[in-house]
């Protein structure tokens, strides 16, 4: 039996966004699923509705093996959601949220309270356990919002950028403990920005773009389905976003064989090629005798940045990019 | 039965947040005091007028006022919570949905309850003990506490309604001062302008501050006291129902 299953989903809103246009995916028991979409994709609203929060317009919808619309009570013992923005109750302390949380599942005296200590522990909160949330840093708070989703261990655990917010050290603690989560059997349903993390740890992903889901599968076969490497082209004078520039290379680009497909993206223009490293310096001879100046180049194999990249035509997060890219590249050229 | 548990630990939540906001609590009841030690100088020459002890007299209308504008911290807590993402976090657990607002609804009636003691205690040491006694005492707090959550119910409606905490507080703000003025609470009708009477006599206020001012200053008066509990009753099922009306359309 899946954990989650859903069929057509559509979600319009009531000023007539159209937020979620007929979904369709599976997400097994057990797995690791990543959710990934650019702003305003639908992922929030996707999650919402499987968590009974919010109303569907139309479809099917089943959680945990039960109907999200005839079961809605069934489905809540049974998962634990982290919002995408940071709820807890400020005026509570740590240990006090995490208790009411366990409450409100049926959970009392002893078997809660050793809970709650155990919690605490693993998200590092034991010495502010007693302290109001409202003096947590953002990154504590995030992490008791994490622990309190967990506190009546749930079969589904639906997370909403959990990771976002937090400093290197403390998202990598909850990538890890995400782990240990998912192998204790705890299905993940994940939505991040953080694709390198995604593909280590994801089984499969789906990627939704305004509303529609534009790919799904494991991140190896996505990354080999663009079956090519991927060369970063960056202009001088900015950006060449300003058509006239990008029109130009790729009227040269096009002239050039084994180029697979031309994609636009933030920094100038991704070719994806099969052996990419044998094609640059044509690249840059053609471009040299057309006279479009080049700031850099980049060849690196594809990674679930690509895909996304694919698929939605946006890069998910542009700071992220920065540090991959600077890694991947080999030649900067300036004159 | 979770219903009973749940609206337990609601309300204990909400019990806590209000102990840890003393500087909330004590604004709450600045406005009451100020009233019973302010205005039972300033007007104590209506108690001649009236042929009473004005003291005696305002006791009930202040507590009544207290209640009434105490209230409307309901809507703007519910606000807060719908902001703050953490209705929806209470409505992703199984917790009964209905003890969501008893939760709530239970703690302003408690905190009233306190306010008023409060008030009684110091109108105490100016003098005022009710005609009934201690008895009377835990009837004028029950009453006072019913009619606060009967209150609390159009607070929590305008406050699921328009989701916005200047709202609530807003039309609080413009109804506290004619509803009190226009009510019994702190005169008589004798000495208002005819029609000022006639509101005065409609006004829920009125009923259930001559039940309160009775068992203060006369003792058991069973009229005032059914008609009390009649338009409270009344209010209660309108403001509780727009109250479930709006809380589904959000909760979906
Ligand atoms: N309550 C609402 N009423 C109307 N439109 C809404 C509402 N909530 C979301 N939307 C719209 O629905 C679309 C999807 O929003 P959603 O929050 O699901 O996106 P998302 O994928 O989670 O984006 P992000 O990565 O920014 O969190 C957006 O166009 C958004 O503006
Ligand atoms: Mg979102």
């Amino acid at each position: 039996m899946p954990a989650v299953q859903v069929e057509n989903l559509v979600k319009t809103y009531g000023d007539g966004t159209q937020a979620v246009k007929g979904i369709s995916f599976k997400v097994d028991e057990g797995e690791f699923f990543g959710f990934l979409g650019p702003n305003g994709a639908g992922k929030s609203t996707t999650i919402k509705i499987l968590t009974t929060l919010l109303r569907k317009t139309s479809g099917l919808a089943n959680v945990a093996g039960h109907d999200i619309e005839h079961d809605p009570q069934k489905v809540r013992k049974l998962i634990g959601v982290q919002m995408q923005d940071t709820v807890i109750d400020e005026d509570l302390t740590g240990r006090e949220n995490l208790t009411l949380q366990g409450h409100l599942h049926q959970m009392h005296g002893e078997e809660l309270k050793e809970r709650v200590n155990t919690l605490l522990k693993i998200v590092d909160l034991e010495n502010a356990a007693d302290k109001r949330s409202a003096y947590y840093s953002g990154g504590m708070k995030k992490r008791l919002d994490l622990a309190s989703t967990l506190v009546h261990r749930p079969k589904i655990l639906f997370l909403d950028e959990p990771t976002t917010g937090l400093d290197p050290q403390s998202r990598a603690t909850v990538w890890s403990y995400l782990k240990e989560l998912n192998q204790e059997g705890i299905t993940i349903f994940i939505t991040t920005q953080y694709l390198e993390e995604v593909d280590r740890l994801c089984r499969r992903l789906a990627i939704l773009d305004h509303g529609e889901i534009v790919a799904q599968g494991s991140p190896s076969d996505l990354k080999s389905e663009i079956g090519a490497d991927r060369i970063t082209l960056g202009f001088e004078n900015g950006n060449p976003g300003a058509g006239a520039l990008k029109d130009k290379a790729k009227q040269v680009l096009s002239n050039l064989g084994g180029i697979t497909e031309v994609v636009d993206s933030d920094e100038g223009i991704v070719i994806y090629v099969k052996n990419g490293g044998f094609l640059v310096p044509d690249i840059v001879r053609a471009f040299d005798g057309a006279g479009i100046k080049l700031a850099s180049i980049g060849v690196s194999s594809p990674t679930l940045d690509d895909v996304f990249l694919k698929h939605t035509g946006r890069r998910i997060r542009p700071e992220e990019i920065d540090k991959s890219r600077a890694s991947g590249m080999f030649g900067r050229r300036r004159r | 039965m979770t219903f009973i548990s749940d609206t337990y630990y609601m309300f204990l939540r909400w019990m806590k947040k209000l102990v840890r906001n003393p500087i909330l609590l004590f604004f709450s009841l600045f406005q009451p005091i100020i009233f019973l030690l302010l205005f039972t100088q300033l007007f104590s020459s209506f108690g001649v007028l009236l042929g009473v002890n004005y003291t005696l007299f305002a006791t009930a209308g202040i507590v009544l006022q207290n209640a009434f504008s105490s209230a409307f911290q309901s809507g703007t807590a519910i606000v807060d919570d719908i902001k703050s993402g953490f209705l929806a976090k209470i409505l992703a657990t199984p917790a009964s949905r209905a003890s969501i607002l008893l939760g709530r609804l239970l703690s302003d009636a408690f905190r009233v309850f306190a306010q008023s003691l409060i008030i009684l205690l110091l109108a105490y040491g100016l003098g005022v003990f009710p005609a009934t006694g201690i008895l009377g005492y835990i009837l004028i707090l029950v009453t006072v506490a019913f009619f606060g959550l009967a209150w609390s119910g159009i607070s929590l409606a305008l406050g699921l309604r328009t989701k916005s905490a200047e709202t609530v507080f807003g039309i609080a703000g413009t109804l506290t001062f004619p509803l009190l003025f226009m009510s019994t609470a702190l005169m008589k009708p004798q000495l208002m302008p005819t029609w000022m009477q006639n509101v005065s006599a409609y006004n829920p206020i009125s009923f259930a501050v001559n039940a309160i001012r009775d068992l203060i200053m006369t003792g058991y008066v069973w009229n005032s006291f059914s008609q009390a509990y009649g338009v409270i009753s009344l209010i209660a099922v309108l403001t509780l129902g727009a109250t479930l009306y709006e809380f589904r359309k959000v909760v979906s």
